[in-house]
């Protein structure tokens, strides 16, 4: 019997196990063919969260953006190579025209530049860029029917730009607004002239909105011929163009063959040339035929694909950070004999610890806060959370910014002073007419990294006797609750988008509360009057100097004690060239060269190291 | 028996009725005002008021014609589920979605089920042995390891260290080639639980008189286990396989996440993630559509398997 059994169900489930096996040893043992051409110069990146469109209306998320800047032109770029950071044409023909009253930008575009080739051109060739084209572009964000989340950068700032969002409520469907409808502020004398006219001075305008891919030229026809369908199908006029995009998985660009042709820099630092940086210097762009994103969200799949050569570079995972790197901070040998490169650089970040400002305990009790910013040891907090890779974020300013100052840690704002804290208490409490109540921290997510944080800031504040209770809540939940100024004490940062931080110091204006940027909810009248004035200021030493001074207004009256900035440690393979690291910038492909020869040779090395 | 399939079906409609109001309290009462987030940060609040009227979401909740409950009855009965946060509508995410997902669920549920009992009419007829108890604590030791860790170990060693299998998905590899690892993985994972419950109910059945008999009146090892113990133990087995099903739908969020399958798994709990209450909205309608679909569906085989159940 039992002779019987053996020699039949086992027989299957060996078969069927077999069978995958089988599968695993076929699919992996062949490498996959491939339908790259045998010398294709070909990007191979990662996304870590999904594109959700690529159209530029809806283009502010750092995914979306990552891929629509290699296919949409602004008409203004930040140089690759220059810094500080510079401006500098792309589609225009040069900087703005920009008149006496600061009110009027006349902006000259470059002739020649052709849209890609699409389906929705007669005959599928690519037209000029027109100015219409910038008029149209900003006219669907303004359009109610879209629902753009980048409305919020034209919001009252273009002259009767607001009046035709009322006129697109009034249209029953996308179908019937009328687009040649005259906006006073978008106006284009000619094919090649654009004129913007401002309902107040927006001295940001070239800086953060023309260098954005929401402000991108749009054809009208790839609009109507698309429809609502236009997410994805993106036609611009840059080096790149949508070969495939199987959503959720990866996104394949390859060159526009209509590209004009834009020319690698020729001048930058002057360790540039040493860095190699300035070898493809006049070079005609894009270097590369192809690229090709893939979204991968672990950590762990994206590090052995870079580590088997299939990605060119790679964030350091938290997780594999002692692998790629010494308590020395160095490279350790294996990466090193893998001939991996590290490039660090500050990114124009900064976190913070906020107050809700409108909370009947914390609002009115400066002692209290400044307490609480004295207990937290934050060097230890970025050693503990980010081995070490961040700055003491003494102010709010991110570094790089042009307003950052870089000697604001004399004025011991982020001290951790305990003994202080504790002598502020005694204050705090008189104000509070007794005991402290226990406060809430409300932390963005439910993962280890939040719950650690809130034990250790649990920690700190119990130090010097403060109660806290620490929720971790799931991402919408807490922007709702911060939204609604629910919170009490809330974990959040930003990261700068321009050079300028006008940003920054607009998410203190009284005006801009929850469910603005000002979710601290801080209101302090001398300092809208500063905002006020600095938001319709051109740059100038003078402007930096009201910065600061606002800066140092905030840091006294203390609505949030600021943690860190962040520090980026990237990999990246010899073979990926011209790899500067930017952060200001998406539109880099262009720039980027694979010295095809080393990728080739990898395969090799990889043997030889354990 | 069509009397019986239209009587309960009839018994769905206030199931999804139910259904229905439940997504609907949850999302648009408990689950707040999703029109801050669309305005996009920065926005002020009239924008915020803007959107909420573009929505629909400043319409009465219930008492109305044009309500928003009742949009959201018409929308579902019409399986038009708009679009989604990023103006793709929901439908085509789910269709695109769900073939990765069958892709890699079918396969995993379909050899899952056949080792499974395979391996359970096995370990039944073999009790008490020594391979019995072996089988028992690899069963036991296969449940108590976390998911992830299987997939952890299966890619690092299986793709990463002896390169069997693709890390991850590459758009020039094929789905049979992407898909391999994950479903073996997928497989192994659900071993220790089905065979420990399929080995529970062999042992009911293999207890039983009839099987006695039918050894004693000499019938073969093989006659007795499939053509007898097989039949008898098919209602609890049809119980856990069928009403499965509709699950397979959903995907799986951690392999998916892991080997890069574009699935309906993903989908769902990124929709969580960014409160995209289209898209869940649209995949619990569909989930409960199918459960109680195939709910129908098990007790149908229940009468076919088993000449006791009748439809009266």
């Amino acid at each position: 019997m039992t002779k019987n059994i053996s020699s039949n169900c086992p027989y299957n489930t060996a078969v069927l196990f077999g069978v995958l096996l089988l599968t695993l040893g076929l699919t992996g043992c062949s490498d996959s063919p491939s339908d790259e051409e045998p010398n294709e110069m070909v990007l191979q990146s990662t996304l870590n969260t999904k594109i959700k469109s690529l159209d530029p209306i809806s283009i502010r998320d750092v995914a979306s953006s990552q891929v629509a800047y290699q296919i949409f032109e602004t008409l203004y770029q930040y140089h690759f190579l220059k810094r500080p950071y510079e401006i500098e044409p792309l589609l225009a023909e040069g900087m703005p025209q920009i008149s006496d009253d600061n009110m009027t930008y006349t902006i000259k575009i470059k002739k020649g530049v052709l849209f890609q080739d699409d389906a929705c051109f007669p005959e599928g060739k690519g037209r000029e860029l027109k100015s219409w084209d910038f008029v149209y572009a900003i006219k669907r964000i303004a359009n109610i029917k879209n629902l753009s989340e980048n409305w919020a950068y034209l919001d009252n700032k273009i002259s009767g730009l607001d009046e035709f969002r009322e006129y697109t409520k009034s249209c029953k469907s996308e179908e019937k607004i009328d687009y040649s409808r005259e906006v006073e502020g978008l106006q284009t004398p000619d094919d090649y002239t654009l004129v913007i006219k401002l309902t107040k001075p927006w001295p940001q305008l070239v800086i953060s909105t023309l260098t954005n891919a929401a402000t991108s030229p749009v054809a009208e026809e790839a609009a109507v011929f698309y429809g609502k369908n236009i997410i994805s199908h993106p036609v611009g006029t840059g080096p790149f163009k949508l070969k495939k995009w199987q959503k959720g998985s990866y996104i394949e660009l390859v060159r526009n063959p209509n590209f004009r042709g834009e020319l690698y820099p020729s001048e930058g630092e002057s360790s540039d040339a040493e860095a190699g940086y300035l070898d493809d210097a006049g070079k005609p762009m894009p270097f590369i035929d192809k690229i090709v994103w893939t979204f991968i969200e672990e950590s762990q799949p994206a590090w052995f694909l870079f580590l088997q050569g299939k990605l060119d570079a790679k964030a350091i995972p938290k997780d594999n950070w002692d692998e790629a790197m010494t308590g020395a901070g160095e490279l350790t040998p294996k990466m090193k004999q893998l001939n991996i490169h590290l490039e660090t650089f500050i990114e124009p970040s900064t976190f913070w610890l906020g107050f809700n400002m409108e909370d009947p305990v914390l609002g009115k009790n400066k002692p209290l806060r400044r307490a609480i910013s004295y207990v937290i040891n934050r060097e230890k907090f970025i050693e503990l959370f980010f081995g070490g890779r961040g700055l003491v974020a003494h102010g709010f300013v991110a570094p790089l910014l042009d307003s950052y100052d870089p000697d604001i840690k004399r004025y011991g704002y982020a001290e951790y002073n305990p003994e202080k804290a504790r002598e502020l208490l005694k204050e705090a409490r008189e104000i509070n007419g007794g005991d402290i109540p226990e406060l809430k921290i409300t932390l963005p997510g439910t993962e280890t990294f939040y719950r650690q944080m809130g034990q250790l800031l649990r920690r700190y504040l119990n130090d010097v006797g403060i109660n806290v209770e620490v929720e971790c809540m799931d991402w919408p939940t807490y922007q709702e609750k911060v939204n609604t100024k629910s919170v009490q004490i809330f974990s959040a940062g930003v990261t700068a988008g321009t050079p300028d931080a006008e940003d920054f110091l607009a998410m203190f204006y009284s005006k801009k509360k929850s469910p603005g940027p000002n979710q601290f909810n801080y209101s302090n009248p001398e300092y809208d009057k500063l905002y006020e004035k600095i938001e319709v200021m051109p740059a100038s030493e003078e402007r930096i100097r009201l910065y600061r001074k606002m800066e140092l207004m905030v840091l006294d009256d203390c609505p949030a004690a600021f943690m860190n900035h962040r520090l980026a440690y990237v990999l990246r393979h010899d073979w990926y060239k011209n790899y500067k690291p930017h952060v200001f910038g998406y539109g880099l492909g262009k720039y980027r060269r694979i010295d095809m020869r080393k990728r080739a040779a990898y395969k090799e090395l990889l043997k030889t190291v354990k | 028996m069509i009397i019986y399939i239209i009587r309960r079906l009839l018994y769905t409609i206030p199931i999804v009725f139910g259904v229905l109001l439940l997504t609907f309290v949850l999302f648009t009462l408990v689950g707040g005002d999703i029109s801050i987030e669309i305005a996009g940060k920065g926005a002020s609040a009239a924008t915020i008021n803007e959107i909420r009227q573009e929505y629909g979401l400043n319409k009465p909740l219930f008492l109305s014609w044009d309500s928003q409950f009742v949009n959201h009855f018409k929308s579902a009965l019409t399986f038009d589920f708009g679009r989604a946060r990023d103006r793709e509508p929901v439908i085509d995410k789910i269709k695109r979605g769900a073939g990765p997902s069958l892709a890699l669920m079918v396969p995993i549920f379909v050899g899952t089920i056949i080792i499974s009992v395979s391996l359970a009419l096995i370990i039944a007829f073999l009790r008490g042995t020594v391979w019995d108890s072996l089988t028992v604590i690899i069963c036991v030791a296969g449940m108590s390891i976390p998911y992830l860790s299987f997939i952890l170990f299966g890619q690092y060693f299986l793709a990463y260290k002896w390169g069997l299998s693709p890390v991850f998905f590459s758009p020039d590899l094929s789905m049979a080639q992407y898909t391999a690892l994950p479903i073996l993985i997928g497989i192994v994972t659900g071993l220790g639980g089905e065979v420990r419950f399929y080995r529970t109910v062999m042992l009911d059945e293999m207890r039983s008189d009839y099987v006695r008999t039918a050894f004693a009146k000499g019938l073969s090892t093989r006659r007795v286990l499939f053509k007898h113990v097989l039949k008898n133990a098919m209602i609890p087995i049809i119980t856990r396989v069928v009403l499965a099903i509709p699950f397979l739908f959903l995907g799986s969020l951690l392999l998916e996440r892991f080997f890069g399958i574009p699935g309906l798994g993903y989908l769902m709990i990124e929709a969580i993630g960014s409160r995209d209450y289209f898209v869940i909205n649209a995949m619990t309608y569909i989930s409960a559509i199918l459960f109680v679909i195939f709910n129908v569906i098990t007790d149908i085989c229940y009468a076919w398997v088993d000449p006791r159940v009748s439809f009266d």
